[in-house]
């Protein structure tokens, strides 16, 4: 099975596809993915969002993928309380957004070219087409698994503060999340999903697993500080 | 004669209790299952759930709609385990943060595929 591993968006990005050689779609993918970098990074200057933030560019006048990634954040902002915040620390920054939703973009870019078994992992976020089993990171124990999503035609998102240390901060109270270590979420779109797992992370070991169970098209697991797992029913798991 | 005390041999069974089928107004029926763990020590008896499963849940479009109505999450509960990741292609894990781990191990499947 070929496996593409490229460097992007300040991530691994890795594609493995079942069927059969896809060199020419790939290379398209990673060619989107470098786009999406040059239109989104804040690390550079000229980017669309760098020239937004130092106001040198009035939204109207910005791409479209620009506004509607910015929309939409704003979208999943009022839906999650304001737990998922792309202005958190007064800054502009839709990298919340953006990985998830240039996943999905790129998951058009295989369907359109008849792929039907494919995988795309960006930082440990994920679509998949066809049946995968995907292993959830153990959050304590680095070179285990916490479970197997049994996914098929499926986004998976994880939250998590292992590994580097505390990452996302709960925007109401701007210190660490309490009580959690890390939220898995799956469901059809990947924008959604790693938003809806940062959120319900954000929110911290008491009000997230109950918040992810209110979700529409959504499931989720919490793994908590005390080592219980709080699933969704429909979690695939 | 010595004295010697009985031992105390600690007896664990692991059982699966279904609860029975229940309608949930017009949105569908609810079951839960419990796995209980029954620990025996002497005449000491004691029981831990240690799973909580809801293998039927009103799951027609409407779910979402008799969830936020009941005010109540349903959640499965289960104890954190770290299983080897055998079979796995995939691994999903905390985004930015563990890409060292995401990366080595993806190459080590890379590795294995290939032996």
């Amino acid at each position: 099975m070929p496996v593409y591993v490229e460097h992007a968006m300040g991530m691994p990005i890795v594609i493995e596809v079942r069927d059969g050689d896809a060199a020419e779609a790939v290379e398209r993918v990673f060619d989107w993915f470098r786009f999406v970098d040059e239109m989104f990074s804040t690390y550079k200057d000229g980017s669309e969002i760098s020239r937004l933030a130092r106001d040198e560019l009035a939204l109207d006048d910005a791409q479209a993928d620009v506004r509607d990634v910015l929309a939409r954040c704003e979208e999943l902002h009022g839906e999650t309380d304001g737990y998922f915040d792309a202005r958190a620390g007064g800054l502009l920054d839709p990298s919340g957004l953006v990985k998830g939703w240039s996943v999905d973009r790129a998951a058009a870019i295989l369907d359109e070219s008849g792929l039907r078994g494919y995988a795309v992992n960006a930082g440990g976020d994920i679509r998949v087409r066809g049946r995968w089993r995907v292993g959830i990171q153990h959050p304590t124990v680095r070179d285990r698994i916490a479970a197997v999503v049994e996914a098929r035609d499926l986004a998976i998102a994880t939250s998590g503060a292992y590994a580097r240390g505390d990452h996302v901060l709960d925007p109401h109270s701007d210190g660490a999340p309490r009580g959690i270590l890390s939220v898995t979420v799956v469901g059809p779109d990947l924008a959604t999903a790693d938003a809806y797992a940062t959120a319900a992370f954000a929110m911290g070991g008491e009000r997230g697993p109950r918040w992810t169970a209110r979700l529409r098209g959504y499931d989720a697991m919490s793994i908590l500080s005390d080592g219980r797992v709080l699933s969704t029913p429909g979690f695939p798991a | 004669m010595y004295a010697t005390a009985p031992a105390t041999v600690a007896k664990t069974v692991t059982k699966t209790v279904s609860g029975s089928i229940a309608q949930v107004d017009r949105w569908g029926e609810l079951q839960l299952t419990l796995v209980v763990k029954k620990t025996t020590v002497g005449k000491k008896v004691t029981r831990r759930i240690t799973a909580v499963k809801v293998p039927l849940f009103p799951n027609h479009t409407n779910r979402s709609i008799f969830i936020n109505q009941q005010a109540l999450p349903i959640l499965e509960q289960e104890v954190l385990k770290a299983q080897l990741s055998t079979n796995i292609y995939m691994i999903s894990g905390a985004t930015d943060t563990s890409y060292a781990f995401v990366q080595s191990l993806q190459a080590a499947i890379v590795a294995a595929k290939k032996t």
